[in-house]
């Protein structure tokens, strides 16, 4: 057991987890980043992040999240690329089952991160790969010259729709209300698109396939009208989920799931931070995960020299 | 190590020695390859004992990829005795390599 207990344990290696490993660490705190894939979370599937200061032609968002990685293994921190299954976090110290054996740490720092929502359609996720997919930037480009449906109407449905744009022969934006949630930059854009069609107050009863994805079922949420439309891909794009499943019972969560803690990354049980997408905020970024992870290996460092 | 990029005639000698051969396909383009990319090598390192554990660029290697049925990347093809054996597409964690190679690996 004692070559796997740390002072700070942090699950996850997104841009929150890793700041607070760099943090601890130069805090000369033992820490440890449990990560499930590889570094950079969420971010890592964005080729461009043009909103994290210092870089003025934006920065691939892989490449920042293993530039993250090495700088806080430069100061100490160690990796382990392992999948948590269960937490004890009353326990002292605190303990992290994986798929790598069991860890120990004084403090825990949550840096689970969120995933994209899924619609919770039969199917779904048996047909990932087969035509339906949550990220038009890592997989769009298996639809060129195909028609798409994009699900959804926020920012990042209307971003996924205009990339779409470009790639595929045309893209079928579905929303259950009549008119775009995302931002006005977006507007003008898909409407001027010749191969963007809307359809409005419509969602998505059912994914038709057969090997892949043929199309898609819809309803008219007015109307109660049921409709079908062909297609090759169906790119889901109607939010995100935080990864706390593992904490339901755990930790007090607010009613959409997030861990509830506020700027201090506090949780109810001493000694347990959360930081990141994964916590109730404002504002889910980057630079917030980052500040995120500064202040809770400040807190475990405040907590630790008091327990 | 890091795992290493192949070509088709190194696919071709590879996959028809004794020791089983792990295929990632992936292509510089797609985000969740570039995630696998650490963990892979990591996977390498590991199973080096048992397993060879390669990458193929499939728009390096577009006819191989069309040969050997990826429609999907990643994907990671287990390779025995020259025949594919078993394949996982999109793992999203280290853990589902290592029960994919625990399962097909007996």
């Amino acid at each position: 057991m004692t070559d796997r207990i740390y002072d700070v344990l942090i699950i996850g290696g997104g841009p929150g987890g890793y700041t607070a490993a760099l943090y601890a660490a130069r805090a000369g705190l033992s820490a440890a980043v449990l990560e499930k894939m590889s570094a950079g979370g969420q971010m890592a599937l964005t080729h461009q992040i043009d909103n994290y200061p210092g870089f003025e032609n934006g920065v691939d968002g892989f490449e920042l999240g293993m530039k993250m990685q090495q700088q806080a293994e430069r100061f100490g921190a160690v990796t382990e690329y392992a999948e948590v299954y269960e937490t004890d976090l009353s326990a002292n110290p605190k303990v992290v089952k994986t798929s790598e054996g069991d860890f120990y740490g004084r403090a825990v720092i949550i840096a689970t991160g969120a995933s994209p929502r899924e619609l919770g359609l039969a199917e779904e996720q048996s047909l990932i790969g087969r035509g339906v997919a949550y990220c038009a930037a890592c997989d769009g480009m298996f639809y060129k010259g195909k028609t798409v449906v994009v699900v959804g109407g926020g920012n990042s449905a209307a971003a996924d729709a205009l990339l779409l744009s470009r790639v595929a022969e045309k893209v079928i934006i579905v929303h259950r209300r009549d008119t775009l949630r995302a931002t006005k930059i977006y507007h003008q854009p898909l409407m001027n698109a010749e191969n963007v069609e809307f359809r409005w107050n419509s969602t998505v009863e059912e994914i038709l396939y057969e090997n892949k994805v043929t199309g898609v079922r819809l309803r008219d949420v007015k109307s109660g009208e049921i409709s079908e439309i062909s297609c090759d891909g169906v790119f889901v794009s109607v939010g995100r989920k935080p990864a706390t499943e593992l904490f339901k019972g755990r930790l007090e969560l607010d009613k959409s799931g997030y861990i509830v803690a506020d700027e201090s990354t506090r949780t109810n049980v001493p000694g347990v931070f959360a930081v990141g997408d994964v916590r109730t905020k404002q504002l889910r970024q980057v630079v917030t995960a980052v500040s995120d992870g500064a202040v809770a290996a400040f807190m475990a460092e405040e907590y630790l020299a008091e327990n | 190590m890091a795992a290493l990029n192949i070509d088709r005639n190194r696919f071709e000698q590879l996959i028809n020695q004794d020791k089983p051969v792990l295929v990632d396909f992936w292509a510089p383009w797609c985000g969740y390859c570039r995630r696998i990319g650490p963990v892979f090598d990591k996977v390498a390192d590991q199973y080096s004992d048992v397993l060879e554990s390669v990458k193929i660029n499939i728009d390096d290697e577009e006819a191989l990829a069309e040969a050997q049925g990826i429609d999907i990347i990643p994907a990671l093809i287990l390779y025995k005795n020259g025949q594919a054996v078993a394949s996982i597409v999109n793992p999203q964690s280290k853990a589902a390599i290592d029960s994919f190679i625990a399962e097909n690996m007996p």
